[in-house]
């Protein structure tokens, strides 16, 4: 679906671009008495324009006329598939999020290291007033993503307490940490991902999860969804849709998956359960939540931004006389250098495997006790292993075998 | 911790739940239900280390607007908290990321996260200084951040010029202006 929606911007322009051809000279000279390029002159002004055939021929076509068909024809096309804009440059992005105001912002990219990196540049540059009176938060943003196979652990988690690398790896999944709290999730397309900015006074947890009930309901008040305690949206009964949080300089956000059409089947055995026989894991590092999912019963990812975005519009309009933009982006477009950076912090080991809890492994079978920090080994009983890295250790298999046999 | 202010705490944590359960309610209406309006002491813990270091006690008490406390010494040693206020107002603490011994940081920085409940929160440092190390307790004991936010839950000791960071200091808030803050926050 939303390869779809990639197309059209380029539809956009393609109608545009043949507006500008006829309206501008030709490439080579219009020569009235010229019966054959008369009549292809005629054929173009009646394909494109509402001009009197004659206009044509006095070699003065007007510049613009709002009611060619042309205009008609992208108006159609914006007003059919909500584009307003092709994607935002680097600039356009920078202007609009350091600028005051609400909008919403349509990732059509599928790199999972390129949206995080700009979810995190819109929320680290939105404006908040240093003097945080006012009654409502002006400058909520939503962003919506879909990300291609990835794993996402949370920032205060360890890597590999959470997921089978091994069958991350030959399942074709990416692995991220990112930069909010909670727990492992499984991402695929069908999976959408929404991201709420807003003022850290007005941030709460379940907020934005019961808008999201709201407008769910107001679409199709059958469906069986509910939230639980942690403010997860749950499909009939299970857990279409997980949320986290991070608070910073005066703001917050709360990004969400939901489930809409995502291969649930091959999200099993990805996440590692809480507790693997013969392995004993001691560390502060934040639990993740195991449970049933389920996608929720909406035809597309698409028609779920949609509800989102209809709802978005009405409920934060505010007293503005103008309606809130949608924004596209996509990563060869929408780019700058502190997305750039923030997606080479993403991709980078130190990130992932050199960050996050300390912690002490235990391999009860051998007996073989791990402790690391950082991702390196403080303290172990087998010689040789202190200031070695983890991520190698792990990765070594025949050291593995040795230590413990089973799937990791 | 007083058991009458937890409560407090947690029936204002529970009223958004409650008055947007019924679906019907306007956005915006819900924004200034959502702002808790009970915060109780913040007032350094004067039992535990951060007030104890010097005998006397600290020279300056001083509060940033985003919701840190800071504790410093005639020595120049300082204390970095989070508020009871901002405690209350993150829920349950499940993880503490802490600086580490020897980093040297300008103010602003951001010095460590406090996770509670899914939320990773930032713990930004107001002064320029260099960090002397983070509270070990609180890798195991992250709830001191709920239960002692201003005493046994400190989150870094810092070595801090007080000359160099007078300007920064003489804006930052004492405990009257943070608690007039707080009430023009509501």
């Amino acid at each position: 679906m939303l390869k779809r929606c990639y197309v059209l911007p380029k539809l956009n322009t393609f109608v545009y671009r043949s507006q500008r051809h006829i309206q501008t000279k030709a490439p080579f000279d219009i020569n009235d008495t010229d019966d054959q390029y008369k009549e292809l002159n005629t054929m173009y002004s009646d394909m494109f324009s509402s001009y009197p055939k004659n206009s044509i021929s006095n070699g003065t076509p007007t510049e613009t006329d709002s009611s060619s068909e042309c205009d008609d024809l992208n108006k159609e096309f914006q007003d059919l598939f909500q584009i307003d804009n092709p994607n935002l440059s680097g600039q356009e992005l920078e202007r609009n999020v350091k600028s005051p105001g609400r909008f919403i912002l349509k990732s059509l990219s599928n790199n999972p290291y390129y949206n995080l990196a700009l979810e995190d540049y819109v929320f680290r540059n939105t404006p908040v007033s240093k003097n945080i009176t006012q009654d409502v938060f002006p400058n909520h943003r939503l962003l919506f993503y879909i990300n291609n196979k990835c794993a996402v652990i949370g920032k205060n988690q360890t890597v590999w307490q959470e997921v089978y690398l091994s069958e991350l790896q030959k399942q074709g999944y990416e692995l991220l940490r990112r930069l909010s709290g909670g727990g492992a999730v499984i991402h695929d397309l069908g999976n959408v991902n929404y991201s709420f900015i807003t003022s850290r006074n007005e941030f709460h947890s379940s907020f934005f999860n019961e808008l999201i009930l709201k407008w769910l309901y107001l679409f199709d008040k059958t469906l069986p969804i509910t939230l639980n305690k942690r403010s997860d949206i749950l499909f009939d009964g299970k857990k279409c849709s997980g949320s986290a949080f991070k608070i910073a300089q005066g703001k917050a956000y709360h990004h969400g998956t939901m489930l809409v059409n995502s291969n649930l089947d091959n999200f099993h055995g990805l996440l590692k359960p809480k507790d693997t026989p013969g392995v004993k894991w001691d560390s502060p590092s934040v639990d993740s939540v195991r449970s049933n999912i389920s996608n929720i019963s909406l035809e597309s990812t698409d028609r779920f931004v949609d509800i989102c975005i209809d709802g978005f519009k009405t409920d934060f309009k505010g007293s503005s006389p103008n309606e809130i933009p949608v924004f596209f982006c996509n990563e060869e477009e929408t780019i700058n250098d502190e997305i750039l950076s923030t997606i080479d912090t993403l991709k980078s080991d130190k990130w992932k495997y050199f960050s996050g809890p300390k912690f002490d492994i235990e391999f009860l079978d051998k007996q073989v006790l791990i402790s690391c920090e950082k991702g390196m080994v403080t303290k172990s009983n087998v010689p040789g292993l202190e200031g070695t890295q983890f991520k190698t250790l792990w990765e070594d298999e025949e050291m593995h075998r040795n230590i413990y046999p089973n799937k990791f | 911790m007083l058991s009458t202010s937890s409560i407090t705490r947690s029936l204002a944590r529970t009223i958004p739940r409650a008055v947007s359960g019924t679906s019907r309610t306007p956005a915006f209406r819900l924004f200034l239900r959502c702002q808790s309006t009970s915060h109780g002491n913040n007032n350094l813990n004067k039992n535990e280390l951060p007030f104890k270091f010097s005998p006397t006690g600290p020279k300056l008490v001083k509060y940033s607007k985003d919701h840190e406390w800071l504790a410093m010494h005639a020595d120049g040693t300082t204390f970095l908290g989070i508020t009871d206020y901002a405690a209350a107002a993150l829920g349950d603490a499940t993880y503490i990321e802490l600086p580490e011994a020897d980093t040297e940081v300008d103010a602003n920085d951001s010095i460590g996260s406090v996770e509670s409940v899914k939320s990773a929160s930032e713990v930004y440092v107001p002064v320029n200084g260099t960090v002397v190390e983070g509270n070990t307790d609180l890798e195991s004991s992250p709830q001191l951040i709920n239960s002692d936010p201003m005493g046994k839950g400190w989150i870094a000791k810092l070595k801090v010029d007080e000359a160099t960071n007078k300007d920064i200091l003489d804006k930052l808030f004492t405990l009257e202006q943070y608690e007039q803050f707080l009430k023009s926050d509501e």
